[in-house]
């Protein structure tokens, strides 16, 4: 498929352990296209955030990769951290599970957005606010010229969340990494950020990958899936192919464990 | 905030006075007649009768702890001497002012104190946190069990092994002497640098190994991550992310450990000689000269409540998490 924003090729990712080497990710391939979403699912462990933080070279110290991972063509495995320093942040960026601690305390939003504005794209400071500002208009923080001096503690989860997306669109990256951007808020909050993340993609032609463990989320916003068990990839698919129709074993399992409205009561 | 600073002076002075208290009962009220002290071997009931009128001891124990109290605001009278403000009393043993023997003898306690304490914060927080980015090398481990050790040795045994080495044996140094740092500054260097490394050789151990685990849970923070995933340069990310949070924390235990040391650090200065406020304080527990006692009690405390004060409030400026909310 030529013309893919973003291809992982046979990704594997191998951790030193006190046992040896274990391989949690095994052999991934996958594709991102500009303006679509790929949702990576599965239970915890499986591999999916060593997936992300592969991609970003952020893997923990003694970490071996292989495979490939391009981005318009251009590989991203195994240069150096300095090189990756540019991609980071401003082709690819991030947006972690847990809002609070993701976000440094001692510093204003502002500063943080400002920070890796400028890292990129130089200019200043003064420059750097307003695209802050203007970074949090878009993702509808109200009144958002005071709020981009508060703290992150100032802030509720949802607009917590909603600081770290306006951050990472700041640079407008070619893709968005969301690992579990909406597992640390209520569900009401999910909603409104699913919602945001698809108005922000319509208007900027991101592409995303979601990463979850919530069958319900993925179905909402991806179109591509892939599923993930152990560091296998057990099964990719559209959306809908992998939804109606699983081919794997563990795929029906992780859907037959969502609970559904319409279930029958054991009596 | 306002509000807040000026609740915090009104807590300080209440606990000043508690101290006040409880040291003036303890020291003048269990220990020995004072008047019979001061009087010396050739003694008459008389003239205990009369020291007693001028010290004010035959006053209710309320009027004596006023009169004190007051003194160091006003100034007093000890029967047709004048004792003016800030008074502490006099030395039962020299007769020297009280006030003229701190404000004599500050200034080399400071010296210790600031030099040590320059020393220590740079090498244990240096030494901290190259131990944490190196964490698990050779360097690392080598720089933490010499830590370890050096926070176990005494004081004293470091002095004296030190006193013997450089001073005896090598003769690279002289004996310490406060040498003022006007009258010749290399000298004043050499003098004081001695107290100040064996003073500052537990806070250096203390604080690398503080350092070393703060810096190593910062570099685990979940926004240590993000920082890195935002793609910031080296060294914005070490300045801002690792070090402003790993390091704040700290500020609080040293503006502790240095106000404690202002009050005089006893061991070092009286194994060197140096005659700073820890050896008045020293030389006065080992006579029993009770103003003096009181006086570096009270002098101690006073730099304490400070420091905490002092910390509080630079705490809320350096963490905008308990910065108060103003309304």
């Amino acid at each position: 498929m030529s013309g893919e924003l973003f291809v992982v090729d046979n990704l594997t990712v191998t951790l030193p352990t006190s046992r040896g080497p274990v391989d949690v990710v095994k052999n991934v391939s996958f594709t991102v296209g500009r303006d679509e979403t790929v949702g990576i699912v599965g239970e915890s462990g499986s591999g999916k955030s060593m997936t992300a933080l592969a991609v970003l070279g952020l893997l923990p110290r003694g970490a071996r990769t292989s495979g490939s991972v391009r981005l318009d063509g251009a590989e991203l495995l195994g240069r150096s951290d300095r090189d990756l320093r540019s991609v980071r942040g401003n082709a690819i960026s991030m947006v972690f599970q847990d809002p609070l601690s993701s976000l440094n305390p001692y510093y204003t939003v502002g500063l943080q957005i400002e920070e890796m504005y400028r890292t990129h794209r130089g200019g200043t400071r003064r420059a750097a606010r307003r695209v802050a500002i203007e970074a949090l208009e878009r993702v509808h923080i109200p009144d958002a010229a005071r709020r981009v001096d508060h703290y992150p503690h100032q802030f509720s989860g949802g607009m917590r969340q909603r600081v770290m997306i306006a951050m990472a669109l700041c640079c407008s990256p070619s893709l968005l990494i969301a690992d579990e951007p909406t597992t640390a808020l209520d569900v009401t909050v999910q909603a409104q950020i699913l919602e945001l993340l698809g108005e922000l993609q319509s208007t900027t032609g991101t592409g995303m990958m979601f990463i979850t463990h919530d069958l319900a989320v993925i179905s909402s916003i991806a179109q591509r899936v892939l599923v993930m068990q152990a560091g296998d990839p057990v099964e990719y698919g559209t959306a809908e192919q992998v939804f109606s129709d699983p081919r794997h074993e563990y795929t029906r399992m992780l859907l037959d464990a969502v609970p559904r409205i319409d279930d029958e009561v054991l009596s | 905030m306002m509000r807040y600073v000026l609740g915090r002076l009104g807590g300080v002075i209440l606990i000043l006075l508690a101290v006040c208290l409880f040291t003036y009962l303890i020291f003048f009220k269990l220990s020995p007649d004072p008047a019979v002290m001061i009087c010396g071997k050739t003694c008459t009931p008389e003239r205990i009768d009369s020291i007693r009128d001028v010290l004010g001891l035959n006053q209710p124990l309320l009027t004596q702890f006023w009169d004190f109290l007051s003194g160091i605001f006003v100034g007093r009278d000890y029967g047709s001497v004048h004792c003016s403000a800030p008074c502490l009393g006099y030395s039962f043993q020299t007769n020297e002012s009280v006030w003229s023997m701190i404000t004599a003898r500050l200034p080399v306690s400071i010296t210790v104190a600031v030099g040590a304490a320059v020393l220590w914060l740079l090498v244990g927080v240096i030494g901290g946190l190259v131990s944490a980015v190196k964490q698990g090398t050779w360097w690392d481990r080598s720089a933490m069990g010499l830590a370890l050790g050096g926070v176990s040795v005494p004081n004293y045994v470091l002095a004296l092994v030190l006193q013997y080495v450089l001073v005896v044996k090598l003769q690279l140094l002289p004996f310490p002497s406060a040498v003022p740092f006007a009258d010749d500054p290399l000298l004043w260097l050499e003098s004081y640098l001695m107290p100040w490394v064996v003073l500052a050789v537990g806070y250096a151990c203390l604080y690398a190994r503080l350092t070393r685990s703060n810096v190593i849970d910062t570099l685990a923070e979940n926004y240590y991550r993000t920082a890195r995933a935002k793609g910031l340069s080296g060294a914005l990310i070490m300045r801002r992310h690792a070090l402003r949070p790993a390091l704040t924390p700290i500020t609080t235990i040293f503006g502790m450990d240095f106000a404690g040391l202002l009050g005089g650090a006893l061991i070092t200065e009286t194994v060197f000689g140096l005659n700073g406020i820890g050896k008045m304080a020293a030389d006065s527990i080992a006579k029993n000269d009770q103003p003096v006692i009181m006086a570096v009690t009270l002098l101690a405390a006073f730099f304490v409540v400070i420091g905490n004060v002092v910390v509080d409030l630079l705490y809320t400026a350096l963490d905008p998490r308990v910065r108060v909310v103003s309304s």
